[in-house]
């Protein structure tokens, strides 16, 4: 036998061929490497909490490695001085072994705490994007269901997670959650009772909230996102209206390569913005909450803060309980209606939204144009009313350190929260109505007559009057053409059409040379460059 | 609009063969965006191939790239040779988790901003438009694959042959209990057990003997372990009463003032719990009866007890009714007195439920 | 912050008879005004009762006692009235709060009270050590009283992890895990324990000041309670977190909204630097 010599120019090639042969790739990865995305900051959020939840596996996974679910009695004996010689569950113990034994635990667990708290947090900003947006409405509704199911299930995720340590907070969070089913009627202790398996707290949730917390809730997220990922990229994202895009058509870049290494880049960002925090903040230390102990309770035990809405709600709401006379008795106390009614409502009114939307404006169209949230006012109206509801019960969640730390009373504190929620979110409709009109208004006048230049001209009569440059050549002669809002901004500043020179760069200070030309996408410089020439790119435009 | 028009004409373009001799890359790699129906309307590299700003972006890039290998050579130093162990005060141990944070963190910020520079700054601009192609699925695809459907669904004939369907209906739903009985049957547990929702530790115990209060050490109390104006927590004096097994009999052991104990007693009259005082000595559960948390926030002044949780107050001279807040109902009181031996006893267990509210307390 | 958690250096450093000379002059100053206004007030006062008559019904008196009532019949008769005995709607009397009252009141600067309002505040102390031993003394003669035991370090004896489960029983349900304070019932509060020193957390304990509910020596005994202060002082004050920076330790509001300030802030730059902004 001759020995072929081996070509290692050609292995990649051969490769290729070879798998292509086998598996017919070529196309769909073509396809795959080519599919453009549009370019807009606002859509980098919900990357946020995709990145922060992978994040989230990772570290979790390490976490595992060392935490013992179980709610056995042991006598800690570890190197934290302050409690060697205090009885405390299995579940605690590892926790702190985590913390203390386990180098560079600590780090760790941090991380993965701030992960969990960033996963929430970005998915309630994307949230939010979407929705000001409009981006969830016909063919979108199936992923903002998926979006907001999300949500609750990260909520979940985060709710076992921070049971799971064991520790006095954990453990009072764990004491009113059993409150809550509790107060659920007719059911309530039997949901309890088979839950906690027997009366609280028994010696098995700290397992069952283990299993659910690394496997059962992952696996719903994965699934969860997984789908609503493909359901991104089967509809094809929105896009904002500009020159040349269209309901149509998507205009961005393509996956490969920029879009993705931008995306590669800024996972690395999100998962530095982790690490600098889980080691430089400390988050959760539960060596100082001590073993969880159903007497034991320290002053400000709060939830994490996607919860402090419910903490709050609770905490508002006034003691009022209703007594049933059948029987012995039956009562359905004041608990149930904030923890478990009110987040009964929000899920229904959330995934429902787009659907009422539609239903109310007769909008049976596909519609894949983001709007300006000003350009419907009543829904980013309606969102402000939404977002002031939020954050006042977020704020009663933490009503007793702002009173001790501001010097109020925490009774005033109460009572301006129980206002608040009845006051503040139709304040906030009002305003945010009024302030899309009167950006709407403003866009008009600028359409109409142009944009202010800071000129002011002496007419003849002695009056004085500022120099408007209107945005359209006029077609009667006397400078005012006006031009048809078409849903994107409105240049408002001179330098933004040209007329002072292109707006100098740079993101926290300018860069000394100015911009070749301004440029943005779909709008491409007025005069090609000859480089464009040789590359051969110039002539699709024409 | 107009690079849209444009863009619909290319539909029916011939395609190019990419065989042709002479093609650029660019032009194949145009070809196949057309075929996916994008047209790559504006490719512009943003800098000059060997020019300065290239150069200097390109030291940009790389200067990021080794900041990131010298921060991660950092972080391992520090996590093998870095003290790390406990040791309580300050010291140089506590340093070891920010400085990990810190190395850890810039050298991912390292290369991702490298990465992202690059991707950015280096690479062409482009501008490319993709066809959505929505609505554009054709009317009869629609009608073919409804068609094959149902005729699929015909040919299984249930509609014909009843029969065949309800059985399979009702054999299938037995199925499905099965699946779903263990886990609801494995995991549910009766609420009443032992009648455990309306007792706690403090029940006296089978010879009636009376239940001690003690404290978390396990020593019984006396009267004159409190001061006036002070409070304990106390247990049940059985076994574990001092753990989470008796998560709902922890209660605060109160040792009035004359004038607020004077008050206390007429409240107690009032509600037919006269004697369940002991001098100016009362006894209240210390769970929440809102959500359960240890209310136990005592101001001895004005004999308010607070819980931290949701805020409820309770006036402890009024039988610990409610005043404000989410609670609706008054901590129960636990009767007590003084044995022959001069420790506090339970008279009896709570005769209120203890902890927060559920449907069927009666 | 409040200004109290700034000062605990000094205080402590004035507990222990190492004054800040500034502060102190400061304070001397402050004190004169003080003692010039209280003077005009106890004038009358003198003006109406016979000197003679209220020598003859007290006790005999230390030399530090006496030098103690003459401070009291300076500052505090307005309010605590004569020989302590309390002022119907202004001040309690003090017959049998003992000296450990006294040190915590005066000590902390809770006493002179400023004004009247739901709570004292602790402000830099009006007495100089010295006066304030004084004055407890002078309460502790005329109506006996718990005492605060010699000596500066009260926990040298003391056992952290014994005080982490007592702190954790008696006093983290209002003072929180941290010993950072709690909100209490219409604007009361639980202040924060950075601030306190060894003398004035047992002074506290003994005494139970304003709404604390007091925690005599029978129910924590004097080596319970050096327990304890040596959990305050060295796991909560003296041990560094070693966790980073913590956030104040006031639990997850504070993380909930660094997670917003600093993760998402930073984020959302990020991203409006890597694409597009129209």
């Amino acid at each position: 036998m001759k020995r072929r010599k081996f070509d290692l120019a050609a292995v990649p090639g051969n490769s290729a061929v070879a798998l292509d042969d086998r598996f017919q790739v070529a196309t769909p990865l073509r396809r795959l490497l080519n599919k453009v995305f549009p370019d807009h900051w606002s859509f980098l959020l919900g990357e946020i909490a995709l990145f922060s939840f992978i994040v989230l596996l990772l570290t979790g996974t390490f976490l595992t490695f060392f935490f013992e679910p179980s709610m056995t009695e042991v006598v800690y004996d570890g190197s934290y001085a302050p409690l060697r010689g205090t009885p405390m569950s299995a579940a605690y113990a590892s926790s702190l072994d985590l913390s203390f034994e386990v180098r560079g635990g600590l780090i760790m667990r941090q991380m993965h705490h701030w992960a969990a708290l960033l996963f929430m947090a970005a998915i309630v900003v994307h949230m939010l994007r979407v929705f000001f947006t409009g981006a969830f409405r016909k063919p979108r509704e199936t992923n903002w269901i998926i979006g907001s199911l999300l949500f609750w299930v990260g909520f979940l995720a985060g709710f076992t997670g921070y049971s799971l340590p064991d520790d006095g907070l954990s453990g009072t969070g764990l004491r009113i959650a059993s409150a809550i089913m509790l107060s659920i009627p007719v059911i309530g202790s039997w949901v309890t009772s088979s839950i906690f398996g027997g009366e609280f707290p028994g010696t098995i949730i700290i397992s069952r909230f283990f299993i659910a917390h690394v496997l059962l809730i992952p696996a719903l997220l994965l699934a969860l996102i997984s789908v609503h990922l493909g359901l991104v990229f089967k509809q094809k994202h929105t896009q904002w209206p500009g020159p040349g895009r269209t309901n149509g058509n998507v205009v961005g870049e393509r996956m490969f390569p920029r879009y993705a290494i931008k995306q590669g880049g800024f996972f690395m960002v999100v998962f530095g913005v982790i690490a600098l925090m889980g080691g430089l903040f400390q988050i959760n230390p539960i060596w100082l909450f001590g073993p969880y102990e159903a007497w034991v309770v320290s002053a400000a035990s709060q939830p994490d803060w996607y919860v402090m809405f419910l903490d709050g709600s609770t905490r508002l709401m006034p003691a009022w309980q209703i007594n049933i006379p059948i029987g012995d008795g039956y009562v359905i106390p004041p608990l149930f209606w904030p923890t478990v009614v009110l987040p009964g409502i929000l899920v229904g009114l959330s995934t429902l939204y787009p659907f009422l939307e539609a239903r109310h404006l007769k909008d049976r169209k596909s519609h894949n144009l983001l709007q300006r949230p000003r350009d419907v006012p009543a829904r980013t109206a309606a969102g402000a009313m939404a977002v002031s509801f939020y954050v006042v019960l977020t704020l009663s969640g933490a009503n007793d350190v702002i009173a001790d730390k501001f010097q109020i009373s925490l009774n005033a504190m109460t009572w301006a929260g129980r206002i608040g929620l009845l006051i503040v979110p139709p304040l906030a409709y009002y305003v945010t109505y009024r302030l899309c009109l009167g950006l709407q208004q403003h866009d008009r006048e600028v359409l109409a007559h142009g944009v202010e230049t800071g000129i002011i001209r002496r007419m003849p009569d002695g009056r004085f009057v500022e120099v408007h440059q209107p945005l359209s050549a006029a077609p009667h002669g006397d400078g005012h053409g006006e031009l048809e809002y078409t849903g994107w901004v409105v240049p408002k500043k001179m330098n933004r059409l040209g007329a002072l020179g292109p707006a100098v760069r740079g993101f926290f200070y300018p860069i000394e040379k100015p911009a070749e030309a301004p440029v943005s996408p779909g709008h491409p410089p007025v005069e090609p460059r000859p480089e464009r020439e040789e590359i051969g790119s110039g002539e699709s435009r024409r | 609009m107009s690079t849209h028009t444009e863009h619909q004409a290319q539909q029916g373009r011939e395609p190019l063969d990419v065989n042709t001799p002479g093609l650029t890359r660019f032009d194949i790699v145009r070809e196949g965006a057309r075929r996916d129906d994008i047209e790559i309307v504006h490719y512009e590299p943003q800098v000059v191939a060997g020019s300065k700003a290239e150069r200097r972006l390109v030291r940009l890039v790389a200067g990021l790239f080794l900041l990131t290998g010298l921060l991660a050579t950092a972080f391992l130093v520090i996590y093998i040779w870095w003290p790390w162990e406990y040791a309580p005060g300050r010291g140089s141990d506590k340093y070891f988790t920010p400085l990990l944070g810190v190395t850890l963190g810039l050298s991912l910020l390292g290369v991702g901003f490298g990465i992202l520079a690059w991707g950015k700054k280096l690479l062409p601009k482009e501008v490319s438009i993709q066809d959505r192609h929505e609505g554009a699925v054709a009317e009869d695809e629609r009608t073919i694959t409804g068609q094959t459907m149902v005729y699929m669904a015909d040919e299984l004939g249930v509609k014909r042959r009843p029969l065949l369907g309800a059985s399979l209906l009702l054999g299938l739903a037995p199925v499905g209990a099965v699946a779903a009985a263990p886990l609801v049957g494995g995991l549910i547990s009766d609420p009443h057990k032992n009648n455990q929702m309306f007792t706690t530790g403090f029940a006296p115990a089978e010879g009636g003997q009376k239940i001690r209060l003690i404290r978390e050490d396990g020593r019984p109390v006396r009267p004159s372990d409190i001061s006036a104006g002070g409070q304990l927590t106390v247990f049940p004096g059985v076994e574990h009463g001092v753990s989470n097994r008796h998560a709902d009999s922890p209660t605060l052991l109160i040792h009035l003032r004359d004038s607020d104990a004077q008050e206390s007693r007429k409240a107690n009259e009032r509600v037919g719990h006269g004697d369940y005082m002991w001098g100016n000595y009362a006894a209240f559960s210390k769970i929440c009866t809102h959500a359960g948390c240890p209310a136990s926030l005592y101001e001895q002044q004005t004999n308010r007890l607070l819980c931290p949780c949701h805020q409820s107050q309770f006036l402890i001279t009024d039988n610990a009714r409610p005043v404000f807040g989410p609670a609706s109902r008054r901590l129960p009181q636990l009767p007590i007195e003084v044995d022959s031996e001069g420790f506090f006893v339970a008279k009896s267990d709570y005769t209120e439920t203890v902890g927060p509210d559920f449907w069927e307390r009666p | 912050m409040t200004s109290e958690n700034d000062r605990p250096r000094g205080l402590l450093a004035r507990l222990r008879g190492r004054p800040a000379a500034r502060s102190r002059g400061r304070r001397r100053l402050g004190a004169a005004v003080r003692l010039l206004a209280a003077l005009a007030l106890a004038g009358g006062a003198y003006t109406l009762f016979a000197p003679g008559a209220q020598a003859q019904d007290s006790a005999p008196l230390s030399g530090a006692a006496a030098e103690g009532k003459a401070l009291f019949d300076v500052s505090c008769v307005t309010c605590h009235g004569r020989n302590a005995q309390g002022v119907e709607g202004r001040g309690p009397s003090l017959i049998g709060v003992g000296a450990a009252s006294v040190e915590f009141q005066v000590s902390s600067g809770r006493m002179p009270l400023a004004r009247q309002e739901a709570q004292a505040h602790r402000k830099p102390p009006l007495f100089t050590d010295e006066q304030t031993r004084q004055l407890a003394q002078y309460i502790q003669e005329l109506g006996g009283g718990p005492v605060v035991p010699e000596g500066d370090n009260l926990h040298e004896e003391g056992n952290v992890a014994a005080g982490g489960e007592l702190f954790r029983i008696n006093c983290s349900q209002c003072h929180a895990f941290g010993g950072g304070g709690g909100a209490l019932s219409s604007g009361k509060f639980a202040p924060s324990l950075r601030p306190a020193s060894d003398r004035q957390i047992y002074a506290a304990m003994l005494s139970g000041p304003q709404n604390m509910p007091v925690f005599g020596d029978n129910q924590l005994r004097p080596d319970q309670k050096a327990d304890i202060i040596a959990y305050i002082q060295e796991t909560l004050k003296h041990d560094q977190d070693p966790g980073g920076f913590n956030l104040g330790r006031y639990g997850p509001s504070t993380e909930g909204l660094a997670i917003f300030l600093v993760g998402i802030v930073a984020l959302v730059f990020a991203s409006l630097w890597i694409a597009g902004k129209s």
